[in-house]
């Protein structure tokens, strides 16, 4: 069966110079959501142009429902492609209010599955409908920009960080209602973000670009505990990477922490040295412990704390401890951690 | 390289205007008549003298007088402040040449000043003592009072954007009011100064009908002496050729010496809306004094004079067929600015969604024209059309186009057009600069083909830009003279060249309806475009 939409071994360039290369991925099923991660200036935004048409493509082929959008020799023109783009700044026609930009849309909506009353209402939006695009904030230009984007009803939306500029407190209510929305009207999303946490909770499938390639494609959960490179570990930036000595089929050994056990992720020859990634929850606290480390930085998350322990090598190690735990460590003090030491998944390079 | 509509739309439009401007520099691989020789062992120094002369008195006076008005008008409160804010650019409606017979009249032998001495204090000698504004003083004046606006509308604006923050800084470092208007708003205002100062540089080296008036030999005179007398168009153009690079020189020197300095903040957030301040006593008095002289000076006394004229003799108002005068004005007004206004439209859309160098390229070339005198525009485009009607069109044993193009409704169009050009173009491009990118792109996605997005989202958004564009254009046609002059068809006048043709018989009397009328139909203009002209808004 074919996909819904396929990039195959596509080289996205801008102003001649190549941005991101050899990229493959596909969207199994109408509806689904993927999300690319990357920092900034990376060519999230190219591929997403280059998805809509606005830039040429050097390199393979991009299809959307079997039809070819753009390869080497092909170039749909983005008016033909029924891809809707919400751009990260302000691209609303200035001289338009905010509902005649929302209403504008070029296309039938013969599909009727767009209700703009509703995405109107769910992104808040009925109180600056008769407002100019000067007269609104950064963030009600960008609700208002991907309303747009919905009525017209597409085949493939494509966000550019959508919600960059929407205030915190309301972020998350967006992101929940976002997902609601483009699940309900089953419409095929890819968006871009730089904001993990935002990937993690839309995406259906994520993928990371960092160095000109797509490092890994993969479901959310997937890309958060088994990354498949040492580059997108140091990306995610949710663990570090210490040296260890693989000791037996489940079991390695780090010169501060002993013997740890757990089922790698890829079967690793014993003797092999490794890195090995350790993420904040992989050790538990323990103030009975015997094996204890200096506490050199705490940050206070709401919900938990992180503490970073400086171990006997110097190397740090990332503690996740809930903020209603017993007591509270304050740097220089001793931290216990319990042993013996066991992680779910190991990840090692 | 992407070939459209649209590309081709706007390459042919720029090689249309880029035809003459090529014409002037083609110049160069022509032979010539002994004019230069002649020339040379005669007048040229002098011309070279009195061009230098007349430009750098025009630009000191023109810079004192705008930046000065500006100045006050930007940064204080007085009585009537608001009133000279926009009286001030009427000064636009005058035409050099109109200014030019008024001062010659109010001061000459028995002239209007004389009449108002008589009148007041009786008979007396008063000829003696009354000042003559004839030769190159009068001259500079003419051409100052007429052109100080381009100074003031670009200075003031650099001034109103001026933020809040920089002045309160100069405050904040003990600046006297003084040392923070030469080191700091002076400063930050030198790129606007400057693009006043050169636009008032063109006007000044290309102006014909004050220099024709006061016969101040100029090099403008040796361009007319060399088609006219000589009948040599090659050296005709390469004077013009070399006015140009001279203008050029003077502004890149200017360019040069602000290395890398910048004039203005890119944070929106750091802009602090400026607080005038209140004048009061004998400031607010030299500060309406100032302005009110300014305003007297540069529009009323114009205006007055002709308006005297036309009292004092009204068998010049009946004798002419104002009417006849009205409709062609209007005539060349509307069907110029039409044609203006939807290839500059249809261009700028065409280097917006082509984005190919060659059209950056034959854009910049073709706005050009505009520091071309209308003069070798005129001569240049009869050299092009007899060119290419002895060389084309005969060859390929075609009757001859000539009365076609020259002498005709249709090559005075064409000329206006190359000359106006850039003003149309560079008004509509910084409207579009306004627009991001991303709108188009937003439009593309949305369905919209690129006709419907020009017509659907960039026509209406233009909407201010175009009308500002076409009541400019107008108000220059309006005061327009040696184009008409050269290529109007028998028997078809306007106002300008009714005022020039009785100017130049000596008639300075008769000239006075022609005129008033220009200036009332100029002033109209002006007052319709102020809003745009003069905004403070958010824009």
């Amino acid at each position: 069966m074919n996909n819904f939409f396929e990039i195959n071994n596509t080289t996205f360039r801008i102003s001649g110079s190549d941005k991101v290369k050899n990229v493959s991925f596909s969207i199994e099923q109408e509806g689904d959501i993927v999300c690319l991660l990357g920092p900034s200036g990376i060519g999230k935004t190219t591929i997403l142009r280059s998805i809509a048409g606005l830039e040429k493509i050097s390199e393979g082929q991009i299809t959307l429902k079997g039809k070819t959008l753009s390869s080497t020799d092909t170039h749909i023109d983005p008016e033909h492609r029924k891809i809707a783009l919400s751009f990260q700044e302000n691209s609303l026609f200035p001289h338009y209010t905010v509902e005649k930009n929302i209403r504008l849309s070029s296309r039938d909506n013969t599909r009727g599955k767009i209700n703009i009353n509703e995405i109107i209402k769910i992104l808040n939006l009925e109180n600056i409908l008769n407002h100019y695009p000067h007269q609104i904030s950064a963030g009600e230009a960008q609700r208002a920009s991907l309303a747009r984007s919905l009525n017209s009803n597409p085949d493939l939306l494509l966000l550019d960080e959508p919600l960059s500029n929407v205030d915190q407190s309301f972020k998350e209510e967006i992101q929940v209602k976002l997902k609601q929305i483009l699940k309900k009207l089953k419409i095929t999303t890819i968006i871009v973000t730089h904001d993990s946490y935002e990937a993690f909770y839309l995406g259906d499938k994520c993928g990371v670009i960092l160095d000109k390639e797509l490092k890994q494609f993969d479901d959310p959960y997937n890309v958060y505990h088994f990354p498949n490179s040492e580059k997108v570990v140091k990306f995610l930036n949710r663990g570090v990477l210490i040296p260890a000595k693989v000791t037996s089929p489940k079991s390695l050994e780090n010169d501060d922490l002993g013997v740890i056990t757990g089922n790698f992720v890829n079967p690793v020859p014993i003797g092999t040295d490794v890195k090995l990634l350790v993420q904040p929850e992989d050790l538990q606290h323990d103030d009975k412990s015997n094996l204890k480390f200096d506490i050199i930085d705490k940050k206070f998350r709401g919900t938990s704390f992180i503490y970073t322990l400086k171990t006997n090598t110097n190397n740090l190690l990332p503690v996740f401890v809930h903020s209603h735990h017993v007591h509270q460590h304050d740097i220089n003090d001793k931290f216990g951690i319990r042993k013996p030491i066991h992680i779910e998944h190991i990840v090692c390079f | 390289m992407r070939i459209n509509t649209w590309f081709i739309s706007s390459f042919l439009i720029s090689t249309v205007v880029v035809i003459p401007i090529l014409t002037v520099f083609s110049s160069f691989f022509e032979d010539t008549s002994n004019y230069f020789e002649i020339l040379r062992e005669t007048f040229f120094l002098e011309y070279v003298f009195n061009s230098l002369l007349l430009l750098f008195g025009v630009l000191f006076l023109t810079f004192f007088l705008g930046v000065g008005s500006a100045y006050i008008v930007s940064f204080y409160e007085f009585p009537g402040a608001n009133f000279f804010k926009w009286a001030l650019i009427l000064s636009f409606a005058v035409p050099p040449y109109i200014y030019a017979y008024s001062l010659f009249a109010f001061f000459e032998n028995y002239g209007t000043a004389y009449t108002i001495l008589k009148y007041l204090f009786g008979d007396g000698n008063y000829n003696q003592h009354i000042p003559k504004f004839s030769g190159m003083f009068g001259l500079i004046l003419s051409i100052s009072f007429s052109l100080f606006a381009y100074v003031y509308i670009l200075a003031r604006s650099s001034f109103l954007y001026q933020s809040q923050n920089l002045i309160e800084l100069g405050k904040n470092l003990g600046f006297s009011k003084f040392k923070c208007f030469y080191s700091i708003i002076l400063p930050a205002a030198r790129p606007a100064i400057v693009a006043g100062l050169s636009l008032v540089a063109m006007e000044t080296l290309a102006e014909f009908g004050a220099v024709d008036f006061f016969s101040v030999n100029t090099l403008t005179t040796g361009i007319y002496n060399a088609w006219i007398a000589f009948d040599d168009l090659a050296f005709a153009n390469r004077i013009s050729f070399f006015l140009l690079l001279f203008i050029f020189i003077l502004f890149l020197t200017e360019n040069l010496s602000r290395k890398k300095a910048r004039y203005h903040l890119e944070s929106k957030g750091g802009f602090k809306k400026k607080e005038k301040n209140k004048l009061r006593g004998s400031k607010a008095f030299f500060a309406f004094s100032f302005c009110f002289a300014l305003f007297f000076l540069s529009f009323l006394f114009p205006l007055t004079q002709m308006l005297y004229w036309t009292v004092k003799f009204p068998e010049n108002l009946f004798d002419l067929n104002i009417m006849d005068l009205l409709i062609n004005t209007l005539y060349l007004v509307s069907l110029s600015s039409l044609v203006l206004i939807i290839f500059a439209l249809i261009s700028n859309y065409g280097n917006r969604v082509s984005k190919q160098k060659i059209l950056n390229v034959m854009s910049t070339l073709s706005i050009s024209g505009y520091a071309i005198p209308g003069v070798i525009l005129a001569i240049a485009f009869i050299t092009f059309v007899a060119w290419f009607d002895e060389n084309i069109i005969k060859a390929l044993g075609f009757l001859s186009i000539k009365k076609i193009f020259i002498g005709s409704v249709l090559g005075l169009v064409i000329v206006y057009f190359i000359r106006f050009y850039s003003l149309a173009f560079n008004g509509i491009k910084s409207g579009y600069e306004k627009m991001n990118i991303s709108v188009d792109e937003s439009a593309y996605l949305l369905g919209y083909s690129k006709t419907k997005t020009f017509l659907n989202i960039h026509v209406p958004y233009l909407r201010n830009s175009l009308l500002f564009v076409i009541i400019l254009v107008s108000l220059e046609i309006v005061r327009e003279l040696p184009i008409t002059l050269i290529l109007r068809p028998f028997n078809f006048e306007t106002f300008a060249t009714t005022a020039y043709i009785s100017a130049s018989e000596d008639l300075l009397e008769a000239a006075a309806v022609p005129s008033l009328c220009l200036i009332i139909i100029a002033s109209f203009f002006i007052l319709l475009t102020s809003k745009y002209i003069l905004r403070e808004g958010s824009e």
